[in-house]
């Protein structure tokens, strides 16, 4: 017998042994830049692409993949991608303003946008006393889910696959950090903690409001719910763990809590970086599944030992490095890191393989496709990977 | 003592309201100005970096110690010009063309003011020949900070336009960011690398010694 994807998902998500080990790409912190996805279609010239104009992601410049290529690459998940509503053209510059006052601005060959520091943070200046005042994005703009329903409830209906609800793109840190601006609010977290609260509630407030009408829409059909934050530098915490606990794991928790409370899904939490301390908070944050696990950065390059130390109580979706690996590797190395990372977090389910962020036009097609082709290679229960893992061709061991 | 010890303390607490009135009760108790800054506030800034490193203090410690100095300086300031005291080197650094990031690159600059450098910040997506240009005003360190893996190329190209304007002898090379390894630094001909910003410190002081 042969297992669906959503069947394969419930198994190892509930950590017990799957057919195969799930694959993902194609959610909006997870797919390929728009250069990245021309090259691969002149790779791929028997797969049908017709995306590359098709920008999922507006700040990262990546694209809705293909159904088809999807289909090629043995993706098991389907992802409803939120509609980008309340934004504001720049006319000063080619950028934009996103729904929490956040300014952007394109780099000069349009590759991506960031925020533009050479404007003032929206709430630089704000005060306890009038932070209510902001203009604050409406939670209840019946343009943000708009259609998702249908795509839903069609996917549910008529695929197997694991059927995920895409962040809105916020989370309870990033949000205030650009908000505010990324120095004033790491400041306010220790020197004004009382504002630091008061716009952190505010945000998770309005957070929940629009996951209770996402929900409403599309609760029902999904398996999956992805919220993205981060906590984590290349190093170390951006903040103490201490401070997280005290400001921001309660109303990340609640966050979450609101989330499960809404429709029978797990939940996958992002955060880049460096984030062992904070790992069995995460879980204590109702979280089911950590996204990406970053493999390039101190603490999270050991996937046995997260396994081992978490892995009955969590899952984990990544582990496939993009800064470094899959842009260097030789198909050897490659090879060898997706046995290794398969065998370390596949025991007994609880891994859902795919790159650690976007696939960024220095990665190779090559060593894209190829990636894909390893788990459709490597991922059946039982793991069979003592051969190929035997001798050392580690990209990190020999690079460091 | 007592006074360089308050002071100390404070910036390290990063209590930005209370180091002005510590630096100006120094100098009313006739302290010299070189000791406020060198024992006072220096050393605290150079703790900080300690206190980073071994994983005590994050950004937010960091920030607020860097804006307490920032604010004892602004005290001491009109007395630094007769003082004698010098920057202990000169640093131009920005983020490289195409990355508009800045996080990192203004906590390196952040620390390296707070050891006593003087610092040239260009901003971010910073051309090759706006670094160029920097450099030929005088430098003793050049910082190229990026954050994408896609503009790593740019941080190549500008160390290879520094070494095109014949001023690879003048300064010395640091760069660093979230994609960027030691071995990356050395494949493109810097002089060094610095994973955060206290290291930066670290690898700047080694240079000018």
């Amino acid at each position: 017998m042969t297992m669906t994807p959503r069947e394969n998902f419930f198994t190892a998500i509930g950590h017990q042994q799957p057919e195969r080990v799930l694959v993902d790409m194609g959610k909006h912190i997870g797919s390929i830049h728009k250069k990245a996805y021309v090259k691969l279609q002149h790779y791929l010239n028997d797969v049908p692409m017709e995306n590359a104009d098709k920008i999922l992601d507006r700040m990262a410049q990546t694209v809705v993949p293909d159904e088809a290529l999807l289909q090629r690459f043995g993706i098991d998940f389907r992802w409803l991608v939120p509609n980008w509503v309340q934004v504001k053209e720049r006319t000063d510059v080619d950028g934009y303003i996103d729904m929490w006052g956040v300014p952007y601005r394109a780099t000069a060959d349009q590759d991506h946008y960031a925020i533009d520091v050479l404007c003032d943070a929206p709430l630089k200046t704000a005060t306890l006393k009038n932070l209510d005042d902001f203009n604050w994005p409406d939670p209840y703009d019946p343009d943000q889910f708009k259609g998702l329903r249908e795509q839903a409830k069609n996917l549910y209906e008529n695929t197997d696959y694991v059927i995920g609800a895409d962040a809105i793109k916020a989370g309870p840190l990033m949000t205030a950090l650009q908000m505010r601006g990324y120095e004033q609010f790491f400041m306010d977290l220790i020197a004004d903690t009382e504002f630091a609260d008061a716009l952190l509630d505010k945000i998770t407030w309005t957070l929940k409001a629009m996951w209770t009408r996402y929900m409403e829409e599309v609760g029902p059909y999904v398996q999956l719910a992805y919220v993205t934050d981060d906590l984590g530098s290349q190093t170390s915490m951006l903040i103490s763990p201490k401070v997280f606990r005290n400001r921001l794991k309660p109303k990340m928790k609640e966050l979450h809590d609101h989330i499960k409370g809404l429709a029978d899904v797990k939940l996958m939490m992002h955060t880049d970086g460096a984030v062992l301390p904070v790992i069995e908070d995460i879980i204590e944050m109702n979280v089911d599944i950590i996204n990406p696990v970053q493999t390039s950065v101190q603490g999270m390059d050991n996937t046995q030992a997260l396994k081992q130390q978490f892995g009955d109580r969590l899952a984990f979706h990544g582990a496939i490095d993009v800064q470094q690996l899959m842009p260097n590797a030789s198909l050897d190395q490659l090879r060898w890191e997706v046995a290794k990372r398969i065998h370390d977090l596949g025991r007994n389910g609880g891994y859902i393989i795919a790159p650690c962020h976007n696939i960024g036009y220095d990665i190779s097609p090559q060593n894209m496709v190829t990636f894909f082709d390893l788990v459709k290679q490597f991922g059946a229960y039982p793991l069979a990977l003592d051969e190929v893992l035997a001798s050392n061709q580690s990209y990190f061991t020999n690079n460091s | 003592m007592d006074y360089l010890d308050n002071i100390y303390e404070a910036i390290l607490d990063g209590d930005m309201g209370i180091v002005p009135t510590n630096v100006q009760s120094a100098l009313d108790a006739g302290i010299s100005v070189s000791d406020i800054l060198v024992e006072g506030m220096i050393a605290a800034m150079e703790e900080v970096g300690r206190l980073f490193q071994e994983g005590e203090y994050f950004v937010p410690e960091m920030l607020l110690a860097a804006h307490s100095m920032k604010a004892g300086i602004s005290v001491l300031q009109p007395h630094l010009v007769n003082s004698g005291v010098e920057p202990i080197g000169k640093v131009v650094l920005g983020s490289v063309e195409g990355d508009m990031h800045d996080i990192g690159k203004n906590l390196v600059a952040m620390m390296l003011e707070g050891v006593g450098f003087q610092i040239v910040d260009l901003g971010t997506d910073v051309s090759a020949a706006q670094f160029v240009e920097a450099v030929k005003e005088g430098a003793d360190i050049l910082g190229l900070s990026a954050l994408l893996t896609t503009t790593l190329p740019s941080m190549e190209s500008t160390i290879r336009a520094i070494e095109a304007a014949g001023l690879r002898e003048d300064v010395k090379i640091i760069v660093g960011g979230a994609p960027v390894t030691a071995d990356y630094a050395h494949q493109i001909g810097a002089d060094g690398y610095a994973k955060d910003a206290s290291q930066a410190v670290k690898v700047a002081k080694s240079f000018i010694n």
